[in-house]
Order: structure tokens, then sequence, then C-alpha cells
């Protein structure tokens, strides 16, 4: 018997709670991921099928590199996203990524999570540095990372998504 | 905490054991070739190392899963084998992926049927099917010798059309009927 614990930390901050993936996370993701407006920018739209393999993906991601995207609850136990550090196979680097759930924008939601995330990578996974990887075009996502510190730094051809510009965050002493 | 115990299985030359980081080089290896045809490939090494992440995944999120099958002795990876019902499958289903070169010992067999085994005797699986391409003989012909049989087919988004290969149940082969263990 191995165990294959994934030990997922929690995260809090003042209004939010960061956590490990579960089963009941699949629902409001795959309503994400078949919304093309939501989640071209994330390599959407994906079939239920196909969202499902991203969010087991998702739960191996963490096993096999110990970070990942955690789940993004509010206080009262709504899903309203996730965000987290990615990495797989073929990524130049370790970006901070977030996505945020129809309903939940324009509270500030998605900048304390994923502030919140950095600030663990940096602390507590020993990150020194992190990319945002962003499709050009998704301006929301730009207004993000720049609100985060993230400076646009160079244009690069991501293995499944074409041309992203990759924004690069301050360094930890930096924050 | 998400957590997941993964047992391992042993069969008279075989380990099956939880897949791991150590795997995605012959793992990567066997997507990439022509023969991942059959089951979902050829993927680049990005697409294989999501395939693996969503191996692991699959356990957590299903209880069960596909195991990394060794020989005894030496831990690198020869092939994927084991219980498998991702969204949108028919029903669960026991897969065996040989790599490369693995072919033609009767590994898939002998795994195959460890894994069956787990699914009825352990997870209180009342039946099985095997997906099988067409074109894919040499499968089929473990199928055969697990005694299933060609009952249908069915065509997936993904990996297009299949083959549905029913297991005998387990009384059928607590029976030592269509499955002589010769």
């Amino acid at each position: 018997m191995s165990a294959l614990a994934l030990d997922i930390p929690i995260v809090e901050t003042g209004r939010l709670i960061l956590r490990g993936p579960e089963a009941r996370d699949f629902e409001p993701l795959a309503a994400f991921f078949a919304d093309k407006a939501r989640s071209w920018g994330f390599g959407g739209p994906k079939t239920r099928n196909e969202a499902w393999r991203w969010f087991a993906g998702n739960i191996g991601h963490w096993a096999l590199h110990g970070y990942g995207f955690w789940t993004i609850e509010t206080k009262d136990g709504q899903v309203i996203g996730i965000t987290g550090i990615w990495n797989p196979d073929g990524w130049p680097e370790p970006e901070l990524g977030w996505v945020m759930f129809d309903g939940s924008e324009g509270k500030g939601y998605a900048y304390e999570a994923a502030r919140a995330a950095r600030q663990h990578a940096y602390e507590h996974m020993g990150f020194t540095t992190l990319t945002s990887n962003i499709l050009p075009g998704n301006t929301r996502s730009v207004a993000l990372a720049e609100k985060l510190g993230a400076r646009y730094e160079r244009d690069f051809t991501n293995v499944t998504h074409d041309t992203e510009m990759a924004y690069r965050h301050p360094k930890r002493e930096g924050m | 905490m998400t957590a997941v115990a993964i047992p391992t299985l042993e069969t008279e030359r075989l380990i099956l054991r939880a897949p791991g980081p150590q795997d995605f080089g012959p793992f990567a290896a066997f997507y990439a070739s022509p023969r991942a045809g059959f089951v979902g490939g050829p993927l680049n090494a990005e697409g294989s190392w999501r395939m693996l992440a969503m191996e692991i995944g699959h356990w957590t999120l299903k209880g069960f899963g596909r195991w990394t099958v060794i020989e005894k002795g030496d831990d690198t990876a020869i092939g994927m084998v084991g219980l498998f019902e991702p969204e949108g499958w028919p029903e669960p289903e026991i897969g065996w992926d040989l790599f490369n070169g693995q072919e033609g010992k009767g590994y898939a067999t002998e795994a195959g049927r460890a894994a069956r085994s787990y699914a009825y005797d352990v997870l209180g699986w009342d039946t099985a099917i095997s997906l099988v391409k067409p074109a894919n003989l040499a499968s089929a012909r473990v199928a055969e010798r697990l005694g299933a049989r060609h009952e249908g087919d069915f065509t997936h988004e993904r990996h297009g059309f299949m083959q549905v290969w029913r297991h005998p149940a387990p009384g059928e082969i607590a029976d030592g009927g269509m499955e002589a263990y010769a």
C-alpha cells in the first residue's frame, strides 16, 4: 500500500479560504470550462469530459510537483474560483494563475486569492520568482497582474496556447 | 487534506504500484509513439505529463485507477494497467497499456487479471468492460485470454470508435468456467 497523501495546505485570507480540490468542485469548474467567453484565456472551452481530465490532472499536479491550483471558497463555503501555481511539462517556468467563476468578479476576490497564493508560494514552497502567462486580449487578467505588481516581460510561444505574454511578479522582498 | 491509499498488487512476475513522477520518462516515450494511437495518443511531452497527472487524480476522485506496472526487481515502468472510468466513460473499465518492447510476454494478461481480481474481490464490482480499438488486435487478444467477449461498440468524443468487451462476472470466474488459469 502506498499512500498518495496530498498534503495540500489551507491558506486563509480576510474573506476567503484556499483549499485542495475536492470532487464537489467539479461542477462549477465544468460550467466555467463550458463557457467560451469565460474560459478562452485558460485553455477553454472544454467539454465536460475534458474538464474532468483537467480537474483530475490538477490533483495529480499537486502529487507530482507539490503545488497546483487551490479551490477558492468564501468563508460561507461558496466555491468561487481557483488560483495557484501551474507548471506542467513544457511550461517555461512556474506561473501564478487565477480563474473566477461566474458571478464572483468585481469584489476583489481574485486579487485577494492570488496575492495569498503568491505569498504562500514564496514563504512556504520555496519559490523566488513567479510569472503569469496571459493571452493577448485578456485585459481583465492583465489588469489583475498589474494590480499584483507584475510587469510585462516578454512574449513567448506556449506549448498549447500559442503566443502568450509573460508577466513577471515582484520578488518576495519586493512585495 | 486530500488523500488516497493506492494498494500495491503482486503477480507472479509483476508489481502494480502507485504511479509517480519517476514514471514520466517511460510514460511519455510510450505516449509519443504510434502505438499510443490506440489509447488516445500520440501525445507531446506536455500532453503526456498532463495524462500522468490525470491518472493520479483519477485515484483521488474515483477511489480506483490505473497502476504503474513494473517487473519484479526493476522499478522502471513497463506499462499502465488498471481500472479506469473518467467522466464520459460508459462504465468502469479494465485497461492495459504495455510500453514499447514489453509486448508478447503475457504481461498485459497477467496484470489485467490482477486488476480485475482487485475490482471484483476488493471493490465489489459485479461486472467490468474493456474498451478496445478495432485495429488493436493485440489488445483484443488480451481481452479474449481474460475471458471477455465483444458485446458491442462505443464512440467517445476523444478516443473515437471502440469495441466494448465484457468480462466474465465474478461468479463465472470463481466457478472456474470461462477463465481457466491455464
